[in-house]
């Protein structure tokens, strides 16, 4: 094997090299997240192929970023075993290792690739089919003309972010406008400094002021983003709209004698099943205020396969149902609702395998040379 | 391999930005915003005035002399108040999230009658705690001029945190007028019904759930509790002290309880100097109701990085004894008061507990 690039990248070097970037990486984005907030600088320096700086006008790639260097040591990894696989009892602990981080890496960034995680907000009494994403927003447009269903549109606001208009004329009559998208913004019912009129020309009407605000960067703060939305036809307009991620209640329009609801409201992830909550009790060790216990019995209900149980959820006893975990994560401070975390992740038992297959594998590599040294000692 | 795992993790980013369409079950949408053109309600909107359909998410009982005035753009409910001509305007606003602290919109409306900032310790002591709808709130009593027209301005406006979003109960004008119908105001506020909300109501929790597992993490779930730790230096702290939320303006806070008696710990942080010794020191005696002194003195001590000054205080609140020892650390460009008040006997016995607690913070 002469080839120089795949030398390069079987070459113990390069692992190394990858590992001590890694740990930079990890030490930089560890500060990095006290000033850019942990969902920004998890984004920019792990969730990306590199870190970028400026260079006056130009975005210059600066450093590695997490995939980049994860993406190479699983290359390295497997050229490297390519290399040098010898076949042989002795090397069956060597490949059990090594498929066992491979697995670990890959299933790591399957997880990022494609679990979500959402909240189900439920008080008392109340029953829920859908869970809301904790930062991510949509415009919801709900044709209400239906007798019995409504249809809705559901376009991910980071859309709106990135075009100036949506058109899909096999999903809307009309198309939306964005005029105007702040991704964190701020809404007075008066003028105040920094804040100005927007253009309405329906729904919410004259007395609201708006401004961008900078994006958060506090783990406990979200950004709440506004819009102003034209809706148009090549007819005539019912209206320019504001939408805000504040504003809870839909704003409405007619147009061809159908009804029409728009909302920018926490992306919904709606399930063939709906969860009820039944009770929620926050108990405390007795005389002081010191929680005890979270738990939340809720009442499981899929009308497709006629489900119909109750279950207890409560601190490290999740419900697993339908491919998503829900986890008693949170609670209303009046003790009279409950917030569950639902975690959707195919990819979740992947990390458990890989450990179970690298230690094995260490114990087979390590009883083959034991048992041999044994043998020896023993003649 | 790596390449493929590469393109799949860059068309499941692009996946996350796909419209979803779906149909769903008619349910109960909330109330919608009546369209600004026409000048009456939409076809099928409840009726505004009656207020009291069970279907509302909102109902209330609306005070003798007030005239409700049909709900639009950003308010769910609002009123107006005309006598001797002279008018104030009530409204309630509800916004999904946190909208903003309570300092930043309290600061804001001084500003709208002509009055400086207050910083957020100052605030906290000045918010009077009232019933809306069987649930505490803060009320705010703002008098002042409106710089454009020189007219005396009050705003009386309370703030309620609920569960998905911040709600504000605003009464806003002639500061006579605003000050005659307060008791209404306070008796609209304790009408206020909010419904259970149907399954259509959107919105978030008012913060994300402490301890929250980073997202795309496969970390084991939360231990759950309201406590959060973030921005407090790194302390010891001693035995029998409890950790409680510490709300909107402390740092931390801890209760101390023995014998049937108790004191409580607040820890918070001003930006500056908070105002410096003589401020501080007038209120803290004005909350054991002592009167205001010439004597600034206070004790010097050491802490982690300088020296802080203690006060030692005792006086009466809520008609008992009381005691007070608070400590304030100036540190560059903030500083931190420590303060144990409560019954004396606890305060007693804490004393030294509480300044090597202080002494043992690290920034």
């Amino acid at each position: 094997m002469n080839n120089p690039i795949l030398r390069f990248f079987s070459s113990v070097r390069l692992t190394v090299a990858c590992l001590v970037l890694g740990c930079i990486l990890v030490f930089w984005g560890t500060v990095a997240q006290v000033h850019l907030g942990l969902y920004k600088a998890q984004n920019e320096f792990f969730r990306s192929f590199f870190i970028y700086g400026q260079a006056g006008d130009l975005k210059v790639p600066i450093f590695p970023g997490g995939y980049l260097i994860g993406s190479v040591l699983l290359l390295n990894l497997l050229v490297a075993h390519a290399r040098y696989y010898k076949p042989g009892k002795r090397k069956i602990g060597i490949i059990l290792i090594h498929f066992g981080i491979v697995l670990l890496l890959v299933g790591q960034m399957l997880t990022d690739a494609l679990s979500i995680e959402s909240q189900m907000h439920l008080r008392i009494g109340e029953t829920r089919n859908f869970s809301e994403a904790d930062r991510a927003f949509e415009l919801a447009v709900i044709d209400t003309s239906g007798k019995d269903t409504d249809q809705v549109v559901a376009i991910p606001a980071r859309r709106l972010a990135h075009s100036d208009e949506f058109t899909d004329p096999k999903l809307l009559p009309f198309t939306l406008r964005i005029k105007t998208y702040y991704a964190n913004s701020s809404l007075m019912e008066q003028p105040m400094a920094g804040y100005e009129k927007p253009k309405i020309t329906a729904g919410l009407g004259s007395n609201v002021y708006w401004r961008e605000m900078p994006r958060e960067t506090e783990m406990n703060r979200v950004d709440v983003p506004s819009a102003l939305i034209e809706i148009a036809t090549p007819h005539g307009s019912p209206g320019t709209f504001l939408v805000s991620g504040f504003v809870e209640r839909p704003q409405a329009f007619q147009l061809d004698g159908r009804t029409y609801q728009m909302i920018l409201r926490p992306q919904r992830f709606y399930k063939p099943f709906s969860i009820h909550l039944v009770e929620f009790h926050h108990d405390v060790y007795p005389g002081t205020d010191i929680p005890k216990n979270f738990s939340s019995r809720v009442r499981l209900q899929n009308l497709q396969t006629k489900e119909d149980r109750e279950v207890l959820i409560y601190m490290n006893n999740p419900l697993r149902y339908g491919g998503e975990t829900f986890y008693q994560a949170s609670y209303d401070p009046d003790d009279g609702g409950s917030v569950l975390q639902d975690v959707r992740n195919p990819g979740w038992l992947t990390p458990y395998f890989s450990c179970v297959l690298v230690a094995v594998g260490l114990v087979w590599q390590f009883l083959s040379s034991l048992i041999p040294f044994l043998k020896r000692r023993a003649a | 391999m790596a390449v493929a795992v590469a393109t799949l993790v860059l068309v499941a980013g692009c996946r996350r930005d796909e419209v979803q369409v779906y149909r769903l079950a008619k349910d109960q949408t909330p109330t919608e915003i009546p369209t600004m053109n026409t000048g009456a309600l939409p076809p099928g909107h409840p009726d505004v005035a009656a207020g009291q359909e069970s279907a509302a998410p909102l109902t209330w009982k609306t005070p003798a002399g007030w005239t409700e005035v049909p709900a639009t753009e950003l308010r769910v409910a609002s009123f107006k108040v005309n006598k001797d001509g002279k008018m104030v305007d009530v409204s309630v606003i509800p916004l999904a999230g946190m909208a903003g602290t309570d300092e930043a919109n309290v600061n804001r409306w001084r500003g709208q009658v002509g009055l400086s900032a207050v910083s957020a310790d100052d605030l906290h002591k000045s918010g009077e705690t009232v019933d809306v709808g069987g649930q505490p709130a803060q009320l705010y009593d703002i008098t002042g001029t409106n710089p454009a027209s020189g007219e005396k301005l009050r705003i009386v406006a309370v703030i309620q945190h609920r569960p998905d979003s911040t709600w504000f109960f605003k009464m806003t004008g002639d500061a006579e007028l605003g000050e005659q119908q307060k008791p209404s105001f306070l008796e609209f506020l304790k009408s206020l019904k909010f419904s259970a909300a149907p399954a259509a109501q959107a919105g978030m929790p008012a913060t994300l759930p402490p301890n929250h597992p980073a997202i795309g993490d496969m970390t084991a779930p939360p231990a759950g509790g309201p406590v959060s730790h973030e921005g407090q230096p790194g302390w010891q702290v001693p035995a029998g002290w409890q950790e409680i939320a510490g709300g909107q303006f402390l740092v931390a806070k801890f209760i101390i309880a023995a014998n049937g008696a108790q004191a409580a710990v607040n820890v918070s942080s001003s930006a500056g100097d908070g105002g410096g010794l003589a401020p501080n020191i007038t209120r803290w005696r004005g909350q054991l109701g002592l009167p205001p002194t010439d004597d600034f003195s206070a004790t010097q001590i050491d802490v982690d990085g300088g020296k802080g000054q203690r006060v030692d205080l005792e006086g009466t609140t809520a008609g008992k004894p009381a005691k007070m020892v608070a400590v304030i650390v100036p540190r560059e460009g903030q500083a931190w008061f420590y303060k144990l008040m409560g019954d004396p006997k606890v305060v007693d016995s804490q004393k030294d507990a509480f300044i090597k607690f202080v002494q043992s913070a690290k920034y």
